[in-house]
């Protein structure tokens, strides 16, 4: 190993522990001396807690693995009437913000909403509460959430070699084994990376299940805080949520083995056709997810947008569009500038475990409530203040908190996993071939990287980019402590909206944001098609 | 290459144009900034008051108040904040505990809000108050069946009660002015009677409390006033009605929003003028009309809205009360299973 490509280790290193700043100083909260609260805790809340919260995750898991695959299935190999708009309007969703879609739905489906309403007018049969039980909360995260494994699935059937679909319909298997035996097993890695944050988005909500007042870690993780004023408790609970995450990612990798997927072929041929009925009915299904997940709910969002507009519209909508522009670039080409250092495949390879550890580590900050990570990332500005303190220095939480700074900061490490997952994915589909060439030819590491790399990883760091902005856009928590005077964003204003229970007022700053990732997601369509 | 310049050239004036632009607002000397978890719709308007009255600005910040609590904490003597204003009198306790607050000792405010909304010692003092009752269906419930919050662990209510998750502070500060009443024993008791009692899993906020009574899934609740205020200003003939509770005994319990001047405030003297004039008679309207809480002073009349209600008599424990007991308070829901 050079000298070289040690320091770049170190750096990597580095880069990599700064970005798990925020998550180690959570976890550093096991030095601290235990309380009482432990007791009562264990003995009143966590045990019902962490059934439902894992009947949550697998819930959700199974809902949107299956969903996600099919629909990414059925967009890719088969043609059917509307295949082509829905092929894009299926990543929709993903613009509206959880919290949002859940107090749509409540407003619509709970008993006093219209369409419980309407069906007890109906049928007569008696009302019944949507927010016992847990097939209602898995179900609304499984519409918001399915959008991740659609996505990376989506991605890796285009990439599937069109011959060996083709063998196997050769050798007359039915669409149905050709999806179980050859396209699945070739997409697992994609599914398992769009449900590993799946699992990790839902294990740090607190939005939707505070809604649903559906009991899961996150609420010990803020009764401790709130109702025990115990941070030190909270930050304890919450890195068990950040040892799950590990699991999770360790499960990921071992079920992947240590198989490689490389692919190339891009094929816009359909396999197969669905023609009349059957093709009919592909439509009536898929549509109907774009219906329950976005068409509907966003017409009740448009619909209380215009009953409350003259109310609510005001010059201040001027200042949270510039916050959430500015804040979502910054973030996003920082977050995703960071991941493809760290992705980069030659590091991949020649990296120490210890490396290859701390950047996994580096991406779990998505498995904390933000506001649990805001504060630990407050707290370790304020250690590093009392070490400089210490050697004779100056505090300087004055400069850093409420600083634009910090809160990018905050995003970086919050999202790491979402860019990392894209980027890394890409990265890993590059074939060694292509580093052994460049280095018989002579080029140098830089050239590498720059001519035959990023060109490579493109679609990956345009995924990830993707992703981060409409995460960035949508953050609530962590933006809502560090954000600097005047930097109000469509999320905060939503949040205020609705935390006072002004859900229709709520809807206007709602579905700006919807319509700006919207947007986003419409650029990167265009994109994607560039790209081939 | 170029495009990727753009992108960081454009990021990086962006990071400094804006901690510049934060320094430059830090350097007016006048202003004053508020940290706060009331949110800004319901503050705004109240400082814009104060500013075209005095001539001083106003900055403020919003928040949740656990988070915000911490971030002042942790700026210590060079906290921008100046003063912080938050909802619940848990909250001004726990921040007072912290010593995050000064003492303020003003004629005016002693003059215009009475003893059992302040602080003892002078370190927060109430602002607006909201007073937590029930809420009945006048279609299914006779108000005579309806006497305290007590009675609604009463059997004659299996099936019929909603109400708010044991998580907000409204929730919180209840059940420990029970505790504080009745004690731990009867008021575990009452407790499990509730949840025994609900018709639906608690709701996460009151409007859907009254929601659910009113497309019959329950009959009655246990609501902040405001709430319904905002509903009969839209449906003035909604089928609610509120009942004061425990006229007989205790009164019905109020909470309050209310503010303190931190203890490193820059601006002791305008930090104060500012709570004055949040404790006078103008500001008190403007409480009062934003969002139909009852006035902390004692010299407005509640509006007219709210004046049809009726009065009642409140609960005259001292608030500080509320924020010592909402731990046991919330441990105690914990354990019968109040989510």
């Amino acid at each position: 190993m050079s000298i070289k490509q040690n320091n770049s280790n170190i750096l990597m290193g580095f880069l990599a522990f700064s970005v798990a700043f925020p998550i180690i100083v959570v976890c550093s909260a096991w030095l601290l001396p235990g309380t009482e609260l432990w007791g009562h805790f264990s003995e009143n809340l966590l045990p019902e807690l962490i059934s439902s919260t894992l009947i949550l995750l697998l819930g959700v898991g199974i809902g949107v693995s299956v969903l996600g695959t099919v629909l990414a299935y059925l967009v890719v190999m088969v043609e059917f009437p509307g295949r082509k708009w829905l092929e894009w309007a299926l990543f929709l969703p993903f613009a509206i913000p959880a919290y949002v879609l859940a107090f749509v739905y409540l407003g619509v489906f709970d008993y006093s909403g219209y369409a419980q309403v309407w069906l007890r007018e109906l049928t007569g049969v008696s009302g019944f509460d949507i927010r016992s039980g847990h097939w209602a909360i898995i179900l609304t995260f499984v519409l918001v959430f399915y959008p991740y494994v659609y996505m990376m699935a989506r991605a890796s059937f285009k990439r599937q070699k069109i011959q060996m679909i083709e063998a196997g319909k050769m050798l007359g298997a039915s669409p149905i084994s050709v999806f179980w035996k050859i396209s699945v097993p070739l997409a697992r890695p994609a599914i398992a990376a769009g449900l590993l944050v799946t699992l990790m988005e839902t294990l740090a909500d607190f939005g939707v299940v505070s809604l649903f007042n559906y009991p899961t870690f996150t609420t010990a993780i803020y009764s401790a805080w709130g109702d025990f004023r115990s941070i030190e408790v909270a930050a304890q609970l919450a890195s068990l949520l950040v040892l799950v995450a590990f699991l999770l990612i360790y499960f990921e990798k071992k079920a992947r083995g240590k198989a490689k997927y490389y692919s190339s072929d891009v094929s816009n041929i359909k396999p197969y056709h669905a023609n009349g009925l059957i093709g009919w009915l592909l439509f009536v299904f898929v549509f109907g997810v774009f219906m329950l997940s976005f068409a509907l709910p966003m017409l009740q969002i448009i619909i209380w947008s215009f009953e409350k507009f003259t109310q609510e519209w005001n010059p201040r909508y001027l200042d949270y569009l510039s916050s959430t522009g500015i804040l979502t670039i910054s973030a996003t080409v920082l977050t995703v500038f960071v991941a493809t250092l760290l992705a980069l495949p030659s590091r991949r390879k020649s990296n120490s475990k210890v490396l290859q550890i701390l950047i996994r580590f580096s991406t779990l900050g998505y498995a904390l409530p933000g506001s649990v990570m805001a504060v630990g990332l407050l707290y370790g500005v304020q250690n590093i203040s009392l070490v400089s303190i210490y050697f004779g220095g100056s505090s300087i939480n004055h400069i850093l908190f409420g600083s634009v700074a910090l809160l990018l900061f905050a995003y970086v490490s919050r999202f790491m996993a979402i860019a990392f997952n894209s980027t890394i994915a890409s990265s890993e589909q590059i074939k060694p071939i292509f580093e052994q060439s460049a280095r018989l030819l002579g080029a140098s590491r830089f050239r590498l990287v720059k001519e035959v790399y990023l060109p490579m990883m493109t679609p990956g760091i345009l995924a990830g980019a993707l992703l981060v902005s409409v995460d960035v856009m949508k953050e609530l928590p962590a933006t809502y402590l560090l954000r600097p005077f005047g930097w109000d964003t469509l999320a905060i204003r939503v949040y205020e909206l609705s935390a006072e229970g002004l859900y229709e007022r709520a809807a206007i700053p709602a579905l700006i944001m919807v319509f700006l990732g919207a947007v986003i997601m419409l650029l990167f369509n265009k994109l994607d098609r560039d790209n081939k | 290459m170029t495009k990727l310049k753009l992108i960081l050239s454009v990021l990086v004036f962006a990071i400094f144009s804006t901690s510049f632009s934060t320094a430059v607002l830090a350097a007016t000397s006048d202003s004053i900034t508020v940290y706060s978890t009331r949110k800004e719709h319901l503050i705004k308007p109240l400082f814009d008051a104060f500013t075209s009255n005095t001539g001083i600005e106003v900055k403020y910040l919003t928040g949740n108040g656990g988070a915000l609590i911490e971030r002042i904490k942790l700026e210590g003597k060079r906290t921008k904040a100046d003063m912080f204003i938050t909802v619940d009198a848990g909250n001004l306790w726990y921040a007072a505990s912290q010593n995050l607050f000064q003492q303020v000792k003003s004629e005016i405010i002693n003059n215009n809000i009475p003893d059992h909304l302040r602080d003892p010692e002078g370190f927060w003092t109430g602002l607006s108050v909201r007073a937590r009752t029930i809420i009945y269906s006048t279609e299914r419930v006779d108000p005579s069946e309806l006497s305290t919050y007590q009675d609604l662990a009463d059997k004659k209510w299996k099936g019929r009660l909603c109400l708010r998750t044991s998580k907000k502070v409204y929730t919180k500060s209840l059940v420990a002015s029970l505790i504080y009443h009745d004690g731990q024993k009867t008021t575990t008791d009452v407790v499990k009677g509730w949840v025994d009692n609900l018709a639906a899993t608690p709701n996460a906020e009151d409007n859907h409390v009254m929601s659910a009574i009113l497309a019959g899934q329950c009959d009655v609740g246990i609501v902040n006033t405001y709430y319904f205020g905002r509903l009969q200003a839209e449906k003035p003939n909604v089928a609610l009605k509120l009942f004061w509770a425990n006229q007989g005994s205790t009164g019905t319990h109020v909470n309050i929003s209310g503010a303190g001047v931190t203890k490193h405030s820059s601006n002791k003297e305008n930090s104060i003028k500012l709570l004055e004039f949040l404790s006078s008679i103008e500001a008190q309207k403007i409480y009062v009309e934003l969002n139909k809480e009852y006035p902390a002073s004692q010299k407005l009349k509640a509006d007219n809205l709210i004046a049809q209600w009726g009065d009642f008599n409140q609960d005259k424990m001292n608030l500080s009360v509320a924020g010592k007991n909402q731990a046991d308070a919330v441990a105690l829901m914990q354990r019968e299973g109040y989510r």
